[in-house]
């Protein structure tokens, strides 16, 4: 119930926060681009997935020196760390590269990042990202406008990375306030309590500013005019560290599993170097002085020195985190193992019932009718019937004509959280059991409850396809048209409510036998179906465009429905399947039937 | 054990095949009995919805052609058996 409720309180939530508060309306705008990056980056590179791409990044990362070479190199050219990690989130999001390359990938972009605190000391060099990302849209949108799925993929990647930018600019430019009137020195402190205010204000500001150049530029300038020691400048940097690794934990949230490990790699990492450059703050700016002494930088410089003190925290936090990237990868693995509640999970099958052949095959068994049950839900909305009114005894035939609307669902969306996750369960238990000790018997029957699983995944796989012309034509104006399709979605309907009766039923011979008045109205049906649009052809009541599309809905109602007769007599016992064996029709005496019915010679 | 409950025990041995035979009937005529009850609830089924929803009646006659095709079949299977049983009685009668 108050999860049916979060979202619109949510937005009503939003929507009263940008009208009474505009200032927040350019923060909420970054924040909505930088996601919308994401998941067009995301996109693009799903697009590459399997190609050329794949395998560069593939071995570009498949050593830890490889993976950290590649984040620093290409931090050094973007500038921006943000970014790197950005896009290496979406990579591990799209499985193109593993956890722990991504997690080298972002270790080396921390140190690479360094690089930019020497532009920025040395030439007073700034790489404003965001300048690029109105050419960027620009460029991105005509590519995606383009036929060719590469180009779209291509179109997307500059989309993501221009909104990116964008999202970064509006951020920035939504925090403004915060850094009006904010004046360092009146915080100046020495000592530990220095160290961590002056850290924590790093973090606020690189969060704020979404950029820790931008926060070594406020630095240099404070430390220029003497708004801030030398001490308490080291603080800020080592704040920009941990600051810049929020911006991936924005970016986590709009990632999948895989890309949220991975910012949440980034934050223990960030957390890390961190702490110890707090920690050994006075052994670190001794050891800069050292080596600013043979580095011929001069003891005022402090611009070079707080450089040098950059790169050497970053490079002693990725040497300690280097030896445990495997552990870490191990450990985010076992801890965030996201499930989201929507993905049907099995309740029959589990380990101990492989204890012995008999109680395999019973839980096996009721799992394949626990899928049916998802199955028979999933094509009830599919044809845009209620459950109940499927479950109930009111008439189909009026429900059908009485339909005002096709359920909007998300055929495909659904078939991967109620029907894929759970035959996949069923699928890998089936091969579980199957490496134990078994008799031939349970052998044979999980090979007939293994197809049954597969069939009714076929059955809901048709109605995806079917789902799309019921939208476009199941309501169709032209009342010929919406006939056909009411038959389609009654002749369904009726398959489904016999089908779940029988299921309930104690399973007895004349159950099994049941089903072969099923399969001759099914043949029967089609058969129906294609002479009436022959004729409806013939003379002009339909044009052949949409016949044919009624023709191949017509022909995945028939696979739909053999498949779901199928299933359902795998899923009678053995015992009555073999009763009705002497009285089962075969397709030459199915067929005499329908002939006889439609009033042909025998 | 005595010498006449030993013979028969020799006999069902020996007669195991018509003895299966036998019940291989017995469990088709027991499913013939069921296809029998069912086509009476139809028939009734069928008589209520005849004048009100011609569409179900079509679906519930389309039922009971194929469970009389089921039955005509069951009884076919009966007869035959009992056919081979006969035959197969016949040829012991006679070798005795």
């Amino acid at each position: 119930m108050l999860r049916r409720f979060t979202l619109p309180l949510v937005l009503l939530f939003l929507a009263y926060v940008l009208w009474v508060g505009s200032e927040f309306m350019e923060l909420a705008l970054g924040v909505a681009f930088f996601i919308f990056g994401m998941i067009c980056l995301e996109d693009g590179f799903k697009t590459f997935a399997g190609g050329a791409l794949e395998t560069l990044l593939q071995n570009s990362t498949n050593r830890l020196w490889k993976s950290l070479l590649l984040g620093f190199t290409s931090t050094t050219l973007m500038q921006s760390s943000t970014l790197v990690s950005l896009i290496t989130i979406s990579f591990v999001s799209s499985e193109m590269i593993a956890l722990a390359g991504g997690i080298g990938i972002i270790l080396g972009a921390n140190i690479g990042t360094s690089t930019g605190a020497w532009l920025i000391a040395g030439l007073g060099l700034k790489v404003d990202i965001a300048s690029y990302a109105m050419p960027m849209l620009v460029f991105g949108v005509l590519l995606l406008m383009q036929k060719s799925k590469i180009i779209k993929g291509v179109g997307n990647l500059v989309l993501g990375v221009g909104f990116l930018f964008f999202g970064i600019h509006f951020m920035k430019e939504g925090f403004t306030a915060f850094q009006l009137g904010f004046d360092l020195s009146t915080y100046s402190m020495t000592g530990v309590y220095g160290v961590l205010l002056f850290t924590l204000i790093g973090t606020l500001i690189t969060f704020v500013m979404q950029s820790s150049h931008a926060t070594l530029l406020i630095v240099i300038a404070a430390l220029a005019v003497g708004q801030v020691s030398y001490e308490n400048a080291l603080a800020l940097s080592i704040g920009a560290s941990l600051g810049s690794a929020i911006s991936a934990v924005i970016a986590g949230f709009a990632a999948n599993l895989g890309g949220k490990r991975l910012a949440a790699a980034q934050v223990l990492f960030s957390l890390v170097t961190t702490l110890l450059a707090m920690l050994l703050i006075n052994p670190l700016m001794q050891l800069v002085d050292w080596m600013s002494s043979y580095l011929g930088i001069g003891a005022e410089d402090y611009l070079l020195k707080l450089a040098l003190f950059q790169t050497l925290f970053r490079v002693l936090g990725a040497v300690v985190f280097m030896p445990f990237i495997s552990q870490v990868e191990s450990f985010l693995i076992k801890v965030i193992r996201f499930v989201p509640k929507s993905i049907e999970q099995p309740i029959y099958i589990y380990p101990e019932v492989l204890e012995t052949p008999s109680t395999v095959v019973a839980a096996v068994r009721k799992e394949v009718q626990h899928l049916f049950d998802n199955a028979f839900g999933l094509l009830a909305s599919g044809l845009s019937l209620k459950r109940s009114t499927l479950e109930s005894e009111e008439s189909l035939s009026a429900a059908v004509k009485a339909t005002r609307r096709i359920f909007p669902i998300d055929v495909e969306n659904a078939y991967e959280e109620k029907i894929k996750s759970l035959h996949s369960e069923i699928i890998a238990f089936i091969s579980e059991a199957q490496m134990r000790e078994s008799t031939r018997a349970a052998t044979e029957e999980l090979y007939v409850l293994r197809q049954a699983s597969r069939d009714i995944v076929s059955a809901v796989k048709g109605m995806k396809h079917l789902h799309n012309n019921l939208s476009r034509y199941g309501l169709s104006a032209n009342l010929a048209v919406r006939d056909r399709y009411d038959q389609i979605r009654l002749q369904l309907a009726r398959l489904l409510r016999e089908l779940q009766v029988l299921l309930a039923e104690e399973p007895t011979s004349t159950t099994a036998l049941a089903l072969d008045s099923l399969r001759l109205s099914v043949q029967k049906a089609s058969r129906t179906m294609t002479d009436e649009l022959d004729e409806m052809i013939r003379y002009r009541r339909l044009t052949a465009n949409i016949a044919t599309s009624i023709m191949n809905d017509e022909n995945y109602v028939t696979d739909i429905a053999n498949n779901l007769i199928s299933a359902v007599h795998a899923l009678l016992t053995k015992e009555a399947q073999e009763t009705a064996e002497s009285f089962n029709l075969d397709d030459v005496e199915i067929q005499q039937l329908i002939d006889k019915e439609a009033g042909l010679p025998l | 054990m005595k010498a006449k409950k030993l013979l028969a025990l020799l006999s069902q041995f020996l007669d195991a095949d018509s003895k299966t035979q036998q019940e291989e009937i017995k469990s088709i005529r027991t499913v013939l009995k069921e296809l029998k009850n069912k086509e009476r609830d139809l028939r009734a089924k069928l008589a209520d919805k005849i004048d009100t929803d011609p569409e179900d009646a079509e679906a519930l006659q389309l039922k009971l052609d194929v469970i009389y095709a089921q039955r005509r079949k069951g009884v076919m299977k009966v007869h035959a058996l009992k056919r081979h049983l006969q035959t197969s009685e016949n040829t012991e009668t006679k070798s005795d």
